[in-house]
């Protein structure tokens, strides 16, 4: 394995933040490994994106500039596939996300590719690639060294740097792969309007059931997310009673999150809740309940009625903010 | 191959065992791999949502298409397969042998392959990710192995004159997407409720056939299992217990509100 390749998602002609996390990513790692640091992005808006990709510190974009590939995964696996293989073994980096372990795991098979999920650590000993990664639920962490010539790594969103860098990069165009796909999109739906996904978010505003009902997740919790730029999460409960999608639900049969603030209001702490936040740089919980299990790992647990903190939080939030911009 | 309409589907879901979340987790220092006692394993909660898109499959066809459950998972979990069939599924296969232990999610993927190939198939169903592993990169490998289309995160799955249409969840929405069978679906969570197992389904599953796949019964071209695995596991270290950190009563929001913000900017929050 010597070089290093990011494979760039993209929406509404942007990269994603972790895709440009996995640029910095490949460049930091393909220096220790002596090798070159490349990207590949593909769909109707691949150009616009290769553009922007400039300004990252990578030898070259290739580029699939096809609008047909646009919300499928098998084009973006056959253009993957093509670079990689031309460049010899390699690194694969995507984004621990739902797009990037399907593009990873299907070019991982196709080359009989070592697979690490969720690495937040990258590291090149004697020449070998090793990933860090969380395990059950952040009860463990293990180190990996792949043991085939091609490897894939999914990097957990928020913990790679994405620093732009000497912009000198070279765009060639990927050779399309002049077949026909078996998988048919008809329709790509937006329901909601994009916003940062708890997965990504720095600061993670979550909710619970004390929370008692849909409203506060708009209102509530949303003006404190916006008030710190992030995101809001909920706990089970909250998603099963219908107040918030499933997507914003945290824990072990949610989402896996590691902001640098997790906030928890009105959420009691239980295990299958904490395997999903507890890598959380800060924990902060607002609890009627001076005795509930969060108490227990959180760095700060205020016992009070979160009705009536976090509004008051929201203001001192903004004000606080607005002295620094 | 095209699958002729009328013809009944054989649904294979693939299901995981792993460690129940409330059970003490352990390690084995030595072998770096989870210690698992039968009695703290559970199905994967995730896959009970693709047992149920597989039944509700079969029932809407009512052609006579049945449902395999398939794992690899050491023979003790026999018991917790049994589950799988109270809750109506056909039969199960598990894919047991010494020489799985230790794979990565490589090797799974390829030793899974092997074993639905050998039970034959037209729809693979799986769950999104599992509660040990949480790599959600089983079922893109999985489809590839197979050489078949791979629709993710189907939060709705429909069958129809041989194709496979499914709702799938993105970060901001859904697309729908279709492909001929045979193909591979991952089911969402958020896909129908799991039925519970009625007294009857169990006497019924107590009668129902488990059979057991080894390495010799299967075309599997490559080492496997821990010798096999892409990737090694080289340091395995328990992450450091959060401790509790301090505990404040606010006297009103304000004061609750005033010990947040002076916290977070002690920590450089804000
Ligand atoms: C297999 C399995 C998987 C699971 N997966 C998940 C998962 O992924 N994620 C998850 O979160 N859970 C999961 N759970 C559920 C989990 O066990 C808990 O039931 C759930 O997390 C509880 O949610 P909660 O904290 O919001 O509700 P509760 O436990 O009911 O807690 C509500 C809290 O709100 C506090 N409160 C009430 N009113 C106020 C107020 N006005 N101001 C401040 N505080 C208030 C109460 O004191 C209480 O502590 C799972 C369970 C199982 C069995
Ligand atoms: N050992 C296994 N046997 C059968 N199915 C599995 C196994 N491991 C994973 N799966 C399937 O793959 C899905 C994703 O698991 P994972 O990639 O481990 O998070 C699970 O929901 C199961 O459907």
């Amino acid at each position: 394995m010597k070089n290093v390749i990011a494979f760039i998602e993209h929406k509404n002609g942007r990269p994603r933040r972790v895709s440009l996390e996995a640029a910095g990513a490949a460049r930091t790692v393909a220096d220790q490994l002596g090798g070159t640091a490349h990207a590949v992005v593909v769909g109707g808006d691949a150009a616009a994106i290769a553009g922007e990709l400039k300004a990252y510190p990578l030898d070259t974009i290739h580029v699939l500039a096809d609008a047909a590939a646009d919300g499928l995964i098998d084009p973006a696996v056959d253009a993957l596939t093509t670079v990689a293989l031309a460049l010899g073994p390699s690194l694969v980096l995507v984004g621990n996300t739902m797009i990037g372990r399907d593009v990873g795991s299907r070019f991982a098979a196709r080359v009989d590719a070592g697979l690490n999920a969720d690495a937040v650590a990258i590291d090149v000993r004697d020449g070998r690639v090793s990933c860090v990664s969380p395990k059950l639920g952040g009860l463990v962490i293990t180190t990996c060294v792949f043991r085939s010539e091609y490897g894939v790594a999914a990097i957990r969103p928020n913990v790679f740097a994405a620093t732009p860098g000497s912009g000198s990069a070279q765009i060639v165009a990927i050779e399309p792969a002049g077949r026909a796909y078996a998988v048919t999109l008809e329709e790509d739906v937006e329901v909601a309007a994009p916003e940062l996904g708890v997965e990504e978010a720095s600061v993670v505003v979550s909710g619970g059931r004390g929370l008692g009902g849909p409203q506060p997740f708009t209102t509530l919790l949303k003006d404190l997310a916006d008030a710190f730029g992030g995101a809001v999460g909920a706990s089970r409960a909250a998603v099963d009673a219908g107040w918030i999608s499933y997507g914003h639900q945290i824990g072990q049969t949610g989402k896996t999150v590691s902001p640098a603030l997790y906030i928890a209001v009105g959420i009691s702490g239980a295990i299958q809740h904490k395997v999903g936040m507890r890598t959380a740089a800060t924990i902060v919980a607002i609890n009627k309940d001076p005795d509930a299990p969060i108490g227990a790992f959180a760095d700060l647990l205020v016992v009070g009625d979160a009705f009536a903190i976090v509004p008051e939080l929201v203001s001192a939030v903004r004000d606080a903010r607005a002295v620094h911009v | 191959m095209v699958i002729p309409e009328d013809r009944q589907l054989n649904i294979v879901v693939a299901v995981k065992l792993v460690p129940d979340t409330n059970a003490d987790k352990r390690i084995d220092p030595q072998t770096r791999r989870l210690v698992r006692s039968a009695a703290e394993t559970v199905l994967n909660p995730f896959d009970e949502y693709a047992i149920e898109a597989g039944l509700q499959l079969k029932e809407q066809l009512a052609d006579g298409s049945s449902v395999t459950i398939v794992t690899m998972a050491p023979e003790s979990g026999k018991e917790v397969v049994r589950k799988a069939l109270a809750m109506g599924a056909d039969r199960a296969v598990m894919l047991s042998d010494p020489a799985f232990a230790g794979s990565d999610v490589w090797a799974t993927a390829y030793v899974l392959a092997a074993g639905i190939r050998r039970i034959g198939f037209d729809l693979v169903l799986t769950g999104t990710q599992s509660t040990d592993a949480i790599t959600g990169e089983l079922p893109g490998a999985l489809a590839e192995y197979l050489g078949v289309p791979g629709l993710t995160y189907a939060r709705e799955i429909h069958v129809a004159a041989g194709r496979v249409r499914v709702k799938r969840e993105t970060d901001t929405g859904y697309q729908t997407l279709s492909a001929p069978l045979p193909a591979l679906a991952s089911i969402t969570k958020s896909a129908a409720e799991p039925r519970f197992a009625s007294l009857k389904g169990i006497m019924a599953a107590k009668k129902k056939e488990i059979a057991v796949l080894r390495l010799a019964d299967l075309e599997i071209a490559q080492a496997v299992g821990g010798d096999g695995a892409k990737l090694e596991v080289t340091e395995l270290t328990a992450s450091p217990a959060r401790a509790a950190g301090k505990t404040v009563t606010a006297a009103d929001g304000n004061a609750g509100a005033r010990t947040i913000v002076a916290f977070l900017k002690e920590r450089n929050l804000l």
